[in-house]
């Protein structure tokens, strides 16, 4: 039974970030550098730790997929999974078959599933109080992260970030500047693009009406890929000619990029003093070494494209924007695109104490981005709070009791490791869960249309619908299902069994 | 309807408790470390470094930066430290032992079964209205006012090991902020546009602000080139003076020895050549910038720019490149095809002065001088020099500080006896945990005047006692005299600095308490 000890202990190592009262969790890097990273998102901590048991990865695994697919809930998809584990072991100590359990837990998954989608409500034929749902959707989704007290400002901001890409759903053409100083309310929203580059020297600050060509070329020297090449000459004068040419070379390259008709070129790799006097002397501006994070995004959201051969003019697509200038953001200079071809496309600038609260920050900020993107995708909402397992509890409950069978005892564990999820919540927050969870249930039970949660702030049950505590029906559902398939794939195991490690030939 | 925080009481268990603790008292003793340095009366830090090397140093974020700190939670500290020089420059001990007090209040909270988001929450609404409180005492300040602008660059100063030379670096950081200003843009304002050439020798009292350009490096007259050119026109160049190379690997094969002959009369000519052309432009100074790939200029080359009197100054960085010719007003030129007159900057004087030990060479009577400074430090040793340079640097950032945010408030700690005692008024109107937390927080801030009083000698209790009462009787600029080890209105003592100092150090301490408080657990990975 080591499978499950080593799940449910990591799925005990996360529980306490759980719910809006959850806590973070410093990550201090054993190896060189001894690098800290403070965090509340489950994903982040169950990446980054030092996994041994083979079950305990599974869940690690688990919590990867739901990042990757809806980007949220991954500590509650841990937790639920290490919940229903927990509920296995205890049947199976009474002599309750695995492959019973797992029928059990299938048959509750299913029915849990019903109840889930028949609770869902959709509104996104009401353009406004859809992006109110979204809204309280971020809101929720921020308010268990170091975001919590602007949640009010950066949910604005996610949702306003993810109304401008119109449904496409490219996550891409959202950027995050990470700037230390200033607190996190200084966050902003920026329209456009913000390259944190430099402009080479002597070259024009500001140019309206731009046609960029973004390219990945050297321009520093033009090489011979072939190693050990080399030219023999007998005299001084023809070094120098060699030289020569080779700036010929360059030149000519210059000239040819210039011939684009541009009036801004961004390049990936490094421009030397040469090329870069030239395009001043052009009156161009030359942005060198942008990484190519940034240029990716970057020829996304001008419309252009990465040109790495500069021969066919007319065939290159360039990128435009109605202005670029330089900014100033705490002590930095950096490059600002605005009105960019790509409308979608903006940058959200985020500010803070440190990096530690910055790179938090960009994670929170992006679990909320994911979840809103999800719900644009499928707008049906659910209420949060714990609202949508107590009533999944009360659904499998009832279906238990018309089942015959050990498979009954099966969901009923499955109903208990569903109120457990509430009851972590309230746990964290220093709240009486038992009480809590009981008055939630009997709510639930007198009035089946029942829209009570838990109210972490004021302690007590509490209408979800009058908090605005909403969440992403898609994120739900991933919870219930791919908790119930890791600790089904877990339960499936009886034994471990060594590899011998992979033939080196 | 009050809201009911029903069974609300937290109880840590064992492991939480401990990590929790341990991260308090780390962040605590990083703050204790820096806390003997506040004020005016503080004391200075000696860190000596793994190698040998010693600074001394009163600067809060330079003692933190060089500490070897292992703690997460301590790191943190060294953190907040380094947001606050980047957002004010100055304050930067200020704010560490902020967050000491504060984390001090916590524990004290913790212990009394707080729950720890409880006290988060309430902290980050008592930072708001702590900000609230200050602009409401803040004077508004207009650029235009010299006087103003000097005053709080001397309080800045007044801590430092320079102090006693603050009527001398003060000016200097006012005029030299200004001098960099686009009055269009003052959003715009970069600190990299002044430029702090430090020289050991003399005394900080032959300091200057030079007119013009000052460089570190020595003019190469190991050729006997000129040291002093006048009505100069200088060029910036970024090609190198020496014997061709190809970026293809080149082999020059010499079978005989007249061949050998040739090849060195070639690079003669091929130099000359070069010389000639710039010669042509009119240029008579040049820089050359520094060249990892081949020599930048050769001993040969200089000789025959000296011939051409051709004053030379080598080893320019390329991040200096933007400063010189945004100074200069010359462009840099990359290839030698490309000198042309219209390329160089004038000036009316280039010489190599001498400077205590060293030399250094100025440009001065610039013509169309771009928005940059130039200051010329000197100290009669290198730790002294160092400090300079941070203090006038803390000088720089109060005055761009004032530029972004335009009000100075009282300095002297009064600004915090005054927040501390309105977030004492302000938290009796508010209910439960959260007005106790409130109160701890405006407790916490008073560990600013007492430490101030205890560096300074003075009996703290008295001298927080009296200003409790002063800023109750309503005098709200109040604060601790140090000099005169009294209490004294501050405004006429010309004790003030810039508001964002002060609001920054609160916010920035009050978030990275909240990030402290909300760890429960530390955990190993890869």
């Amino acid at each position: 039974m080591a499978s499950f000890v080593g799940a449910v202990a990591v799925a005990d190592l996360v529980k306490s970030t759980l719910g809006p009262k959850g806590m973070d969790k410093i990550l201090q890097s054993m190896s060189r550098g001894q690098e800290v990273t403070i965090t509340n998102d489950g994903a982040t901590i169950l990446k980054s730790i030092y996994v041994d048991n083979p079950a305990a990865k599974v869940l690690v695994d688990i919590s990867k997929v739901q990042d990757d697919e809806v980007g949220d809930g991954t500590t509650s998809v841990v937790v639920f999974a290490g919940e229903l584990l927990r509920e296995a072991e205890l049947l199976v100590n009474q002599k309750v078959h695995p492959m019973t359990i797992i029928a059990g837990y299938r048959d509750a998954c299913d029915c849990a599933r019903g109840v889930l989608e028949s609770g869902a409500f959709n509104n996104q034929s009401d353009v406004e109080a859809f992006r109110q749902d979204l809204l309280n959707i971020a809101k929720t989704t921020l308010s268990s992260k170091i975001l919590t007290v602007d949640k009010e400002h950066f949910a604005n901001l996610a949702v306003d970030a993810i109304m401008r890409l119109k449904g496409s759903g490219n996550l891409e053409a959202i950027h995050i500047i990470k700037k230390t100083g200033g607190t996190l309310h200084e966050s902003f929203l920026d329209e456009g693009f913000i390259l944190d580059k430099k402009i080479g020297v002597g070259q024009p600050k500001r140019i309206e009406n731009a046609r960029i060509l973004v390219a990945n070329t050297p321009m520093d020297t033009d090489k011979i890929k072939i190693y050990g090449a080399r030219v023999r000459v007998d005299s001084m004068a023809k070094v120098a000619e060699i030289e020569a040419a080779e700036k010929d070379k360059m030149r000519a390259k210059v000239r040819s990029i210039i011939d684009h008709g541009i009036n801004c070129f961004v390049n990936r790799q490094l421009i030397y003093n040469l090329p870069e006097e030239m395009f001043a002397d052009a009156g161009v501006m030359a942005i060198e070494h942008a990484d190519f994070d940034g240029i990716e995004r970057l020829a996304l959201v001008l419309g252009g494209e990465i040109v790495s051969t500069f021969d066919n003019p007319s065939e290159v697509k360039l990128g435009s924007c109605k202005l670029i200038e330089e900014i100033m953001i705490g002590e930095d200079r950096l490059i600002h695109f605005s009105g960019v071809a790509l409308g979608e496309a903006c940058t959200i600038v985020l500010r803070g104490a440190s990096t530690h609260i910055l790179d938090e920050a960009e994670r929170s900020l992006h679990d909320a981005l994911c979840v809103l993107k999800e719900t644009v995708a499928d707008a049906r909402v659910v209420y949060g709070g714990g609202w949508p397992e107590i009533r999944m509890a009360k659904a499998v409950e009832e279906l238990a009791s018309r089942t015959p069978g050990k498979k009954a005892l099966a969901m009923e564990a499955f109903a208990r490791a569903l109120r457990a999820l509430p009851a972590t919540i309230c746990d964290n927050a220093g709240l009486d869960s038992a009480e809590i969870v009981a008055n939630l249930k009997a709510a639930h039970g007198a009035d089946s249309s029942s829209r009570m949660g838990v109210d972490v702030v004021r302690g007590e049950a509490g209408d979800m619908k009058e908090l605005g505590i909403f969440e992403s029906f898609r994120v739900r559902q991933q919870v219930l299902l791919s908790g119930t398939e890791a600790s089904e794939i877990i339960l499936r195991v009886d034994d471990l069994i060594k590899c011998a490690p992979r033939q080196r030939g | 309807m009050p809201p009911k925080h029903k069974n609300e009481l937290y109880k840590e268990s064992s492991r939480k408790k401990d990590v929790r603790t341990s991260n308090i008292e780390a962040a605590k003793a990083v703050a204790d470390a820096v806390r003997t340095s506040l004020g005016p009366r503080g004391m200075d830090k000696m860190v000596a470094a793994a190698n040998g090397e010693v600074i001394i140093t009163n600067d809060g974020a330079t003692i933190l930066q060089k500490m070897t700190v292992t703690q997460p939670a301590a790191k943190m500290l060294v953190e907040l430290s380094k947001s606050q020089d980047v957002v004010a420059g100055d304050g930067t001990t200020s704010v560490v032992v902020i967050c000491g007090a504060l984390l001090k209040k916590c524990q004290e909270l913790l212990e009394k079964g707080v729950h720890p988001t409880i006290i988060s929450d309430a902290f980050f609404k008592a930072a708001n209205k702590a900000c609230e409180i200050l602009e409401g005492i803040a004077i508004p300040v207009n650029l235009e006012d010299r006087e103003a602008l000097l005053r709080a660059a001397t309080t800045s100063l007044s801590s430092k090991v320079v102090s006693q030379y603050s009527s001398l670096l003060s000016p200097m950081a006012v005029d030299a902020v200004l001098k960099v200003m686009d009055p269009a843009r003052p959003n715009l304002l970069d600190l990299r546009d002044i430029k702090v050439v430090s020289k050991v020798g003399g005394t900080i009292d032959d300091s200057e602000m030079v007119d013009g350009m000052v460089f570190d490096q020595k003019a190469a007259k190991s050729a006997g080139g000129p040291t002093r050119m006048e009505d100069a026109k200088v060029g910036l160049i970024q090609f190198q003076i020496s014997p061709p190379k190809t970026d293809i690997e080149n082999n020059v094969i010499v079978s005989d020895y007249n061949q050998m002959d040739r090849v060195y009369k070639e690079e003669r000519n091929y130099i000359l050549a070069v010389v000639k052309k710039i010669k042509a432009s009119g240029c008579n100074v040049l820089l050359i910038q520094k060249s990892i790939l081949r020599d930048a200029v050769t001993d040969l080359a200089l000789h025959y720019l000296a011939k051409a009197k051709i004053m030379v100054v080598r080893d320019i960085e390329r991040d200096e490149i933007e400063l010189i010719s945004k100074t200069l007003g010359c462009l840099p030129i990359a290839h030698v095809d490309n000198m042309k007159p219209e390329k160089l900057g004038s000036a009316a004087l280039v010489e190599e002065v001498e400077v205590g030990k060293g030399r250094v060479v100025k440009i001065t009577g610039i013509a169309n001088k771009g928005r940059t400074a130039t200051v010329l430090l000197r100290g009669s040793n290198k730790l002294v020099l160092e400090e300079a340079d941070r203090s006038l640097h803390d000088a720089l950032c109060v005055i761009r500080c004032l530029v972004n945010k335009r009000f100075l408030i009282a300095g002297g700690s009064s600004p915090e006896v005054q927040v501390s005692m309105q977030l004492g008024h302000w938290s009796k109107t508010l209910q439960g945990m959260e007005s106790v937390c409130v109160r701890a927080f405006s407790e916490a801030l008073e560990v600013v005047p007492y430490t101030l009083a205890e560096n300074a000698g003075l009996n703290p209790i008295n001298i927080v006692t009296e200003l409790r009462r002063m800023h109750a009787a309503g005098e709200k600029y109040s604060g601790i005299n140090v000099k005169k080890g009294t209490i004294t209105n501050m405004l006429e003592e010309n004790v003030v600095q810039p508001l964002l100092v002060t609001t920054s150090a609160i916010t920035l301490a009050t978030e990275c308490v909240r990030m402290i408080l909300k760890i429960d657990d530390i955990v190993p990975v890869r």
